[in-house]
């Protein structure tokens, strides 16, 4: 009975709209921050003109997946989504550990 | 057609949410583009008087030993410009990171009697007045913003042909969505560019990650590298006799062959580890000059003059653009009639997002209502009730500043009662206020001749016209607001119910 009540909840309007809303800023944070990591590593210029352009490319990245969070047709694929390449990106920042900190 | 339905989604409620705090931080902003010139009004020991600037950067020094006794992490002093003509001090306590501010009048070198000042619009613009916390608040506020824009121009299929198009006299909703198009197209390239080098301002600590990856989150080697700048870290010896700061600042001003010195900053003064940097001023270029040099404090020694990178010059620049202290007057002007049209098309996009559920009583219309009037009468009211305070407070009142802070915050608290208890009359309220409003602009040029002798329009008209602006500002304003007023009537009669209910909250002026 209170499975049924929970599976009616998830799929209202409401629920449908504050899950899109929290992708947008937290999973959409987070693809902005593995973008920002990333091309801070990636970038084919000198370190701190990496770091720098990368920073402020954030905030549009920011709001491309904001717009994706509400764009995207099925509201749980977004999080999916975000989430998994935000992970991608990090991941391969990360790992050249000696590359990643070149000047 | 889908994607202009979820954008119109982001847009309702990504709009919504943020904007009584966007309201905050635009109505604020707007009024920081004039803060120099609200400082130097709302001092009116410095005006009328006239003399060589004979004040120097050491006596602004020696104040600061004889009156602060507790160790210093840092301080920093600013000479006299065009706009602020006054030596400027601030200074940060070692441990508990208290702040102080002072100003002095630049013939005598005296202090002056504290006030809020211009600054107090330029600190709630950017935090809210609320730290580090306030700081990421409004950062976030801003971000709401951009996807707001974002949305807006996706949803806005007519953008060129709605633009031409206002019919103040149509149907409620539909005239206030024009209004909001029209504030929000003039604006657009503004707003957006405003909106995005102001989110980039404080960059590095809402989005860590390049200093997290490239420096392994070492902060010092990040704004080493990154700005190109100079710190020595305490050596906890005692400090030895410093040079003075006249003589370190004509060192600078020889090194620069340019005599506009902006501020002088002074490093854990007490310890031997001590750093003089000295900044160039120069307002003729969007991004402030990066030259900055750096003397020890005890042997006048020149140990570094800052070199950026250019990605860095690049963001110093967006910094400039968006702090608009470049140009003139009249890049400041266009800063504000845009800031003001961001603020209309935030309360006109508030009054359709009423209208459209008015008829269907939606929940939460009684709170967006109310919020509403308190909000966006609230502040225009409290700022000038602030400057009303700043004129009738004593100068020689102890705590003068924190009095002013205050009223303004009581006359908020005073407008956000009258509206939680007028919520039956949302029409009678609206027109009250509005009256308020203009009683409160108009009045003010008044008390300024009866209290301030050297201050007034008659005494400043023609001798010191960018005093005379901010009271010819205030009757315009009083004027338009009052004629609001007296023509504010419901265009149409309209059911009971409605009336009520969703009435005409707010009004254009």
């Amino acid at each position: 009975m209170a499975a049924q009540h929970w599976r009616r909840l998830a799929a209202s309007p409401l629920a449908e709209l504050i899950s899109r809303g929290l992708a947008a800023l937290v999973a959409g944070y987070l693809l902005a921050f593995g973008a920002t990591a990333f091309l801070s590593v990636y970038l084919p210029l000198p370190r701190p003109d990496r770091v720098v352009v990368a920073s402020l490319l954030c905030f549009a990245v920011w709001v491309g997946a904001a717009v994706y969070s509400f764009a995207a047709r099925r509201p749980l694929r977004v999080w999916v989504v975000l989430v998994a390449l935000a992970g991608a990106l990090c991941l391969a920042a990360w790992l050249p550990t000696d590359w990643r900190m070149r000047p | 057609m889908k994607l202009r339905q979820s954008m119109t989604t982001l847009h309702t409620w990504g709009g919504l949410l943020p904007s009584w705090l966007l309201f905050v931080v635009i109505f604020t902003g707007t009024l920081a583009c004039f803060d120099k010139e609200l400082e130097h009004w709302m001092r009116p020991a410095l005006h009328g008087s006239s003399g060589p600037a004979s004040a120097s950067a050491q006596q602004i020094s020696d104040w600061l030993a004889d009156n602060v006794s507790a160790p210093l992490h840092a301080y920093w002093i600013h000479p006299p410009t065009e706009r602020t003509p006054f030596w400027q001090l601030g200074w940060e306590e070692d441990g508990s990171g208290q702040r102080g501010r002072a100003v002095f009048d630049p013939v005598t070198g005296a202090a002056l009697p504290e006030t809020l000042g211009g600054d107090f619009f330029f600190t709630l613009h950017y935090n809210l007045h609320a730290g580090q916390i306030g700081m990421y608040i409004v950062g976030l506020a801003g971000v709401f913003m951009l996807a707001a824009l974002v949305s807006g121009v996706i949803i806005h299929r007519r953008i060129f042909k709605d633009f031409f198009t206002l019919r103040p006299r149509a149907q409620g909703q539909r005239a206030w969505l024009d209004a909001h198009n029209l504030f929000g197209v003039v604006g657009l390239p503004f707003h957006l560019v405003l909106a995005y080098t102001g989110v980039a301002i404080f960059v590095a600590a809402y989005m860590p990650a390049g200093g997290m990856v490239a420096y392994n989150s070492d902060p010092l080697a990040f704004y080493h590298e990154v700005q190109g700048g100079y710190h020595r870290n305490e050596l906890d010896r005692p400090a030895g006799t410093p040079v003075p700061l006249d003589q370190l600042v004509t060192a600078a001003q020889q090194q620069w062959q340019s005599t506009d010195t902006g501020w002088i900053i002074v490093e854990h003064p007490a310890d031997a580890s001590s750093v003089v940097s000295i900044r160039r001023r120069d307002p003729s270029r969007i991004g402030s000059p990066q030259d900055t040099l750096s003397y020890d404090a005890f042997t006048g020694e020149l140990l570094h003059q800052q070199q950026t990178p250019p990605a860095y010059r690049g963001y110093i620049w967006m910094v400039g653009l968006h702090m608009a202290q470049f140009g003139g007057s009249l890049i400041r002007l266009l800063y504000g009639v845009l800031g003001l049209a961001g603020c209309m098309m935030l309360v006109a996009g508030n009054t359709v997002w009423l209208r459209k559920r008015a008829a269907r009583q939606t929940p939460g219309l009684h709170l967006v209502q109310a919020l509403n009037t308190a909000v966006f009468f609230g502040l225009p009211v409290a700022s000038l009730v602030l400057l009303w305070a700043n004129r009738l407070i004593p100068a020689e009142l102890e705590h003068r500043a924190s009095v002013e802070a205050w009223s303004f915050v009581l006359a908020w608290l005073a407008v956000t009662l009258a509206t939680l208890v007028s919520s039956r009359q949302p029409l009678a309220r609206a027109r009250a206020l509005l009256g308020v409003m203009a009683a409160l602009a108009l009045g003010l040029p008044l008390v300024n001749f009866l209290t301030a002798p050297y201050s007034h329009l008659l005494a400043t008209f023609g001798t010191a016209p960018e005093l005379a602006l901010v009271d010819l500002t205030l009757l315009i304003c009083g004027v338009l607001l009052a004629v609001a007023m007296a023509r504010y009537r419901p265009r149409q009669p309209v059911p009971a119910a409605r009336k009520t209910e969703c009435g005409e909250s707010e009004v254009t002026v």
